[in-house]
């Protein structure tokens, strides 16, 4: 049943190509996605008991390619085909090539699932520079000359960073002589502390850069591809491209728990966080807004996930779902609102619940999830971060949260005010996607604890007098982020510092930096 | 001196190459080379002298004859990268020629500022 998922959307997308937009078969892509998504639900109940393996072509698991599922990797596979399929219903009708775009969609998919469901590093590596390709490809897909030049940085950058890995995986293949991952950690664990250093270093340089999590420029080709990117390709981008690399994060940590410093990756987290907000509330774009708000978030799921405590990394782990379909929403959101007015300057845009309220509604959904309003999933998964991570970290959550709510002020003033006319009409396929997407955030919220539990088998439950204090707190930062939000939008030298640049050779510098400070600290 | 160091050297010094060009094609020849190093590194994995610790499956029968053994496993890896590197870096330089076509320049600065008109 596993090769079902990596070969399925191969398939589908050959089909694709050779009937060249039959309309037929591009409905029919669509119920495959559909398919694929039960199969996906099935696969996350089978794996809440055992880990599902499948070996290809009945060899030995030391010597031939493992596929296999355990609970964290079929919540992935599930989150990459239920967002999938918003995407391919968001784009139904789009009048580009279609069958190129969807043809290039479902390879991505099929690789972004493989990544999830191997079980050896070799073919990690091979998947992340598929995937990374394919996304690049799909970043210029509507030849925007912006991103063909950011495009072309972000592919030789990856190259570089990716080469890092390979040498890591040289390592890690001469100290163990398998490629299998569950084998490689039996044999870690024995193995001299000081032989690791190297290969875990050079590793999670390259994971670190796929995270965007490097300060302080490496993020920034790829925060610049968003605004030309077709409007479903920024979604991926930011909901799945950037988990899949917090996936590979994961694995590799779990790999090399014997040297791993969590505590670095915690610094870098609060970096990332604080500095991804700031730096989100001086754009004027809005996907850029929303682009650096997602390197704010991968911050906060950093910290979630290395703080050592067993609650807060369940959070963490929550948190990854929730910002995915939060922040497919709002990027969908985001991209018909563009089409509609025809500019993505946010200080232009207004009247848009007037104009169209169930978008309004949905992407208003998705700002209280992401601020973590009460009774929605993102104060459920702030909840869990919070729950028992040391005093001196929450207080930095906290201030976190506060800078959040600030900048989605920003995001949401564009909902007030008078429409004007326009004669653009809105499809029903764009609009169906987007509110389902918003009233998942309320249900993720409500059924929170549950949800959890079948996702990750972690029995939680939410304390009540523990919610209401944290819900008191979220009340006070509310009024606290208006304060603020009237006054910095005032600042003027903000703005200039949101439009922050650097060469493509910075960005290597910044990685050789961050490659020696890591191997330093890790070694002594 | 151990081909394996050297290939480290190696990887070092594309590096280097990397940072330190100002023209594109330089850039992405220092890439390639990058490439070849980490190549180079994984095929010096575990060739082994009297002790063959791989290949995994071994023929005992077979032992007394065989002194050098070279495992196969990375060998198989390297080609999967090679055929990966060669599809990225062909795609790279193909932007790189549109580019050029467009811009006229393989500067990496003019081309920054041609490219993203000078503003953000």
């Amino acid at each position: 049943m596993l090769p079902f998922f990596v070969i399925g959307p191969v398939l589908v997308a050959v089909i694709l190509f050779i009937t060249s937009g039959n309309r037929i078969m591009q409905a029919l892509s669509v119920v495959f996605q559909a398919g694929l998504l039960a199969a996906s639900v099935w696969l996350l109940i089978q794996t809440r008991e055992t880990v599902v393996y499948f070996n290809i072509g009945d060899y030995d698991s030391l010597l031939g390619i493992v596929l296999r599922a355990n609970s964290l990797s079929a919540v992935f596979v599930f989150l990459t085909a239920f967002i999938f399929l918003a995407i391919f219903i968001f784009t139904y009708k789009d009048k580009r090539e279609q069958y190129m775009f969807r043809f290039l969609l479902f390879i991505l998919e099929a690789a972004l699932i493989g990544l999830f469901l191997t079980g050896d590093f070799f073919n990690i590596f091979v998947l992340v520079e598929v995937s990374t390709l394919v996304i690049v490809i799909l970043t210029m897909y509507d030849r925007e000359r912006r991103n063909v030049f950011y495009g072309k940085i972000f592919l030789l950058l990856n190259i570089v960073a990716i080469q890092f890995f390979l040498l890591g995986l040289g390592y890690l293949y001469r100290l163990t002589g398998v490629l299998n991952l569950a084998a490689a950690t039996e044999i870690l664990a024995t193995t001299d502390k000081s032989d690791l250093v190297l290969p875990y270093t050079l590793i999670m340089t390259a994971v670190a850069f796929k995270c965007s999590l490097i300060p302080f420029f490496s993020w920034l080709p790829k925060v610049r591809l968003y605004p030309g990117a077709p409007s479903g390709v920024a979604a991926i981008l930011s909901g799945l491209q950037i988990k899949s690399a917090i996936y590979i994060y994961i694995c590799f940590s779990d790999l090399f728990s014997p040297v791993a410093a969590p505590e670095l990756f915690v610094v870098l987290g609060i970096i990332m966080g604080l500095f991804g907000a700031v730096m989100a509330f001086c754009q004027t774009d809005i996907k850029l807004l929303l682009a650096y708000s997602t390197i704010s978030q991968v911050g906060l799921i950093m910290i979630g996930l290395n703080s050592g405590c067993e609650y807060s990394r369940i959070g963490g782990l929550y948190h990854i779902v929730n910002h995915a379909v939060f922040k497919t929403t709002l990027f969908l959101c985001a991209s018909v609102i563009i089409r509609v007015y025809g500019t993505a300057d946010i200080t232009r845009i207004r009247g848009v619940f007037k104009r169209m309220p169930v978008v309004s509604v949905a992407a208003f959904l998705a700002v209280l999830g992401i601020i973590g309003a009460p009774f929605f999933n993102g104060s459920i998964s702030k909840y869990f971060i919070t729950y028992d991570i040391p005093q001196w970290l929450y207080a930095v959550v906290i201030v976190l949260s506060l800078c959040t709510i600030v900048y989605y002020y920003k995001f949401s003033v564009m909902f007030t005010g008078k429409a004007d006319n326009s004669d653009i009409e809105i499809e029903k396929c764009w609009v169906a996607p987007i509110a389902f997407l918003g009233v998942t955030r309320l249900a993720g919220g409500i059924f929170g604890p549950q949800i959890i539990e079948f996702f990750f088998r972690y029995p939680v439950s939410i304390n009540a007098f523990g919610y209401f204090q944290k819900t008191m707190i979220f009340f006070a930062s509310v009024a606290a982020g208006f304060w603020i939000f009237k006054y910095a939008d005032k600042i003027r030298w903000l703005e200039s510092l949101g439009s922050l640049r650097a060469g493509f050779k910075t960005l290597c510098g910044s990685l050789l930096v961050f490659f020696i400070v890591m191997t330093l600290y890790v070694g002594l | 001196m151990d081909i394996s160091m050297f290939s480290i050297i190696l990887f070092f010094i594309s590096f280097f190459g990397v940072l330190f060009s100002n023209n594109i094609i330089k850039t992405i020849i220092s890439v390639l080379i990058m490439q070849t190093a980490t190549v180079l590194f994984w095929l010096t994995l575990n060739v082994t002298g009297t002790t063959p610790e791989a290949p995994i499956i071994y023929d005992p029968a077979l032992l007394d004859d065989i002194q050098i053994i070279a495992d196969p496993v990375p060998q198989s890896a390297t080609i999967t990268a090679i055929i990966i590197g060669f599809a990225v870096s062909a795609i790279v330089i193909t932007m790189f020629n549109s580019m050029c076509r467009q811009y006229g320049t393989a500067d990496w600065e003019t081309m920054e500022r041609l490219a993203t008109g000078g503003v953000d």
